[in-house]
């Protein structure tokens, strides 16, 4: 047994490759519909124009329970089924930025850190003395700052757009696997039942090994 | 009306024997501990990795530019998909997990010994292709992680005498992991579980011809084995309990604890991950990889390293019975060998820097080292263990397993063949 736990902890542990560049601030993503909602309205404000989501449908956005006007609002004339594509060409984004944006649908796993990367990437820039506006978590970003906190000095201000940040990310990862609220629930009513159906197989197996000790 | 089903299909079918000699009169010892459910937990996962699989499949598309896509649909998109998929990925990890504490218990207990040599063998060759599918299965996705670990362990070919280039190539099927890679591997990776099962018939069949080990390291007399059903199949199924709690808790609650962040990103032939690192359960041979300075002699330390088990039986020269409950030093060596073992798993998850490399190498030598030095120590500990006299139980086996063994080759003297 003692084996066993050392072997879960290490496959655990070794799979996790610190992130090193900086140091990231944690959070823990909200999974609650007010909150992501909000962050899905910023993230329409302030990354969708040349960010695309393209695993996630205005379809996707009315099963999370967005209100249908608010998603017919949004989708214009596109269909139900249609992705959230981004709205900036690649060509014009290649001009731009000499790259297309990542697609943000799995953002929040595809980085090491996951949610609080995205999180502290957001809330990264910084200006320095000279002017010039750099990011702490990832120094050779080619994103301006989206949110403006490089130029927010108002702690008020400064709180407001940590809030926003975490909003984003929360619907980032919402995005980014969206059964898994489906599959925590499903995930509890399992587990009890294996812990009942064990149990039982536990009294059945001593039941039948109590014979045997007699002899 | 039942007894005369059977009646009419025992004429044509050996039915009833075979439920009586692998069943309800299998002998089995009945001071087999909870480690000894790991072989009937291995062939659950076969089978749950080969369901999960099967409809996985009918969904996937092995093709480079839609496998990536057509993994978030199953995610997304086809009922329960998400279950399926975090179960097979799940399930590949615990695959690993219940095959290495099933040989740790082998080593531990001495099991590979005689006259259980081609259970070890035939184990062996299942663990390889264990291997194989898993490192085929993960290219599937098409993710960063999947694309750069198959050229990294394809170009390890590049080492074979004479062909390296041609052999590398070959199991491409083009100049570079491409599309021509993605469809073949997902062809072997279908292929090669049913291969796995013809090997498990194997596996089982040398299994009732030698019976099951035991804690005790000796063969039992007849008065000390039970049947396995309904003794073993019970515990069998309350350890299944067990870990399916423990499995479950990974899918439901934790599912991506062991996938790389990289592998949400699309294959990119153009852009290389920071660090390329395998899944936890080849850590320590890529970490032995790694450590051989010269590629040739990596290639060969790696392949070597897997390969070792399959000399245990020749390698333990001892004439006490079984493993480490009889013999101290098998049990200090085998917890050693675990710990190394973290620690080249710890070293082929970190990116190179000086302290792993020296770790590494101290480790490594310690791994080939431990195996090699196996017939000394296994000869001096025989020698130190009759000097101090064996405990008086152990020597009480040992006698009757003599005794046993007397009387069954003058018994096959004697023509009588039971």
């Amino acid at each position: 047994m003692k084996k066993f736990i050392v072997l879960l902890i290490l496959c655990c542990a070794s799979s996790q490759v610190w992130p090193e560049e900086a140091t990231l601030q944690n959070i823990k993503v909200d999974t609650d519909l007010p909150a992501i909602e909000r962050g899905m309205d910023d993230l329409m404000n302030n990354c969708h124009a040349c960010h695309s989501l393209k695993y996630i449908s205005y379809l996707d956005l009315l099963k999370l329970g967005i209100d249908k006007k608010k998603v017919d609002f949004m989708r214009g004339d596109q269909p139900l089924a249609a992705p959230l594509t981004g709205m900036l060409s690649d060509e014009a984004a290649m001009q731009m930025f000499g790259l297309v944006p990542p697609d943000l649908s799995l953002m929040t796993k595809a980085r090491e850190g996951g949610p609080s990367y995205v999180y502290s990437y957001l809330l990264g820039y910084y200006n320095t003395p000279d002017g010039v506006t750099h990011n702490r978590i990832f120094p050779a970003t080619k994103m301006p700052d989206p949110l403006g906190i490089s130029t927010a000095t108002d702690p008020a201000k400064r709180e407001e757009l940590k809030k926003t940040a975490h909003d984003i990310v929360s619907f980032l990862a919402w995005a980014s696997d969206p059964h898994s609220a489906e599959r925590h629930r499903l995930g509890y009513y399992v587990i009890g039942y294996l812990l009942f159906l064990t149990a039982l197989l536990y009294a059945v197996k001593n039941r039948i090994w109590a014979g045997l000790k007699k002899h | 009306m039942k007894n005369r089903v059977i009646g009419w299909i025992d004429q044509r079918f050996p039915l009833s024997s075979f439920v009586k000699h692998d069943l309800t009169e299998y002998p089995t010892p009945r001071n087999l501990s909870y480690w000894w459910n790991f072989g009937f937990l291995a062939g659950f996962v076969l089978v749950l990795q080969v369901a999960t699989g099967i409809f996985l499949a009918m969904h996937y598309r092995a093709d480079a530019s839609l496998s990536f896509d057509s993994v978030q649909h199953i995610m997304r998109d086809v009922n329960y998909g998400w279950l399926l998929r975090f179960m097979h990925a799940t399930g590949a990890s615990a695959f690993f997990m219940v095959i290495y504490i099933h040989m740790a218990r082998t080593l531990y207990y001495g099991s590979y010994r005689a006259p259980r040599e081609l259970m070890w063998w035939t184990g062996q060759g299942l663990l390889l292709m264990l291997m194989a599918t898993a490192f085929m299965g993960y290219l599937l996705p098409w993710g960063q992680m999947s694309y750069w670990g198959a050229t990294v362990i394809t170009n390890l070919f590049k080492v074979t005498p004479y062909f390296g280039d041609q052999i590398v190539t070959w199991l491409r099927g083009d100049y570079s992991v491409s599309d021509a890679t993605l469809t073949r591997f997902f062809s072997l990776h279908y292929l090669l579980p049913f291969l796995i099962i013809g090997g498990v018939v194997v596996h089982l069949v040398a299994l009732h011809t030698v019976k099951s080990s035991n804690p005790s390291g000796i063969d039992l007399a007849a008065r000390d084995n039970i049947p396995f059903h309904p003794y073993f199949t019970s515990k069998d199924l309350f350890g299944l309990g067990i870990f399916l709690i423990v499995y479950c808790i990974f899918v439901f609650f934790f599912p991506n604890m062991l996938m790389d962040p990289a592998n949400f990103i699309p294959a990119n032939p153009m852009q290389t991950p920071a660090e390329i690192v395998p899944e936890w359960y080849f850590l320590p041979f890529y970490a032995i990889l790694r450590s051989v300075p010269n590629m040739v002699g990596g290639v060969v330390a790696m392949g070597l390293s897997v390969m070792m088990f399959a000399f245990m039986p020749f390698l333990d020269r001892s004439r006490i019975p079984g493993g480490a409950s009889n013999r101290p030093m098998v049990k200090l060596g085998f917890y050693l060998f675990i710990i190394n073992m973290l620690v080249l798993g710890y070293v082929g998850a970190h990116p190179v820097s000086e302290r792993t490399l020296l770790i590494g190498h101290i480790a490594t030598i310690f791994y080939f080292g431990s195996f090699f030095l196996i017939p000394f120590i296994s000869k001096a500990e025989e020698r130190w263990l009759i000097k101090r006299g064996l405990s008086p139980e152990l020597k009480e086996l040992m006698e009757r397993e003599a005794r046993e063994k007397t009387q069954s080759q003058a018994r096959r003297r004697s023509g009588d063949t039971k």
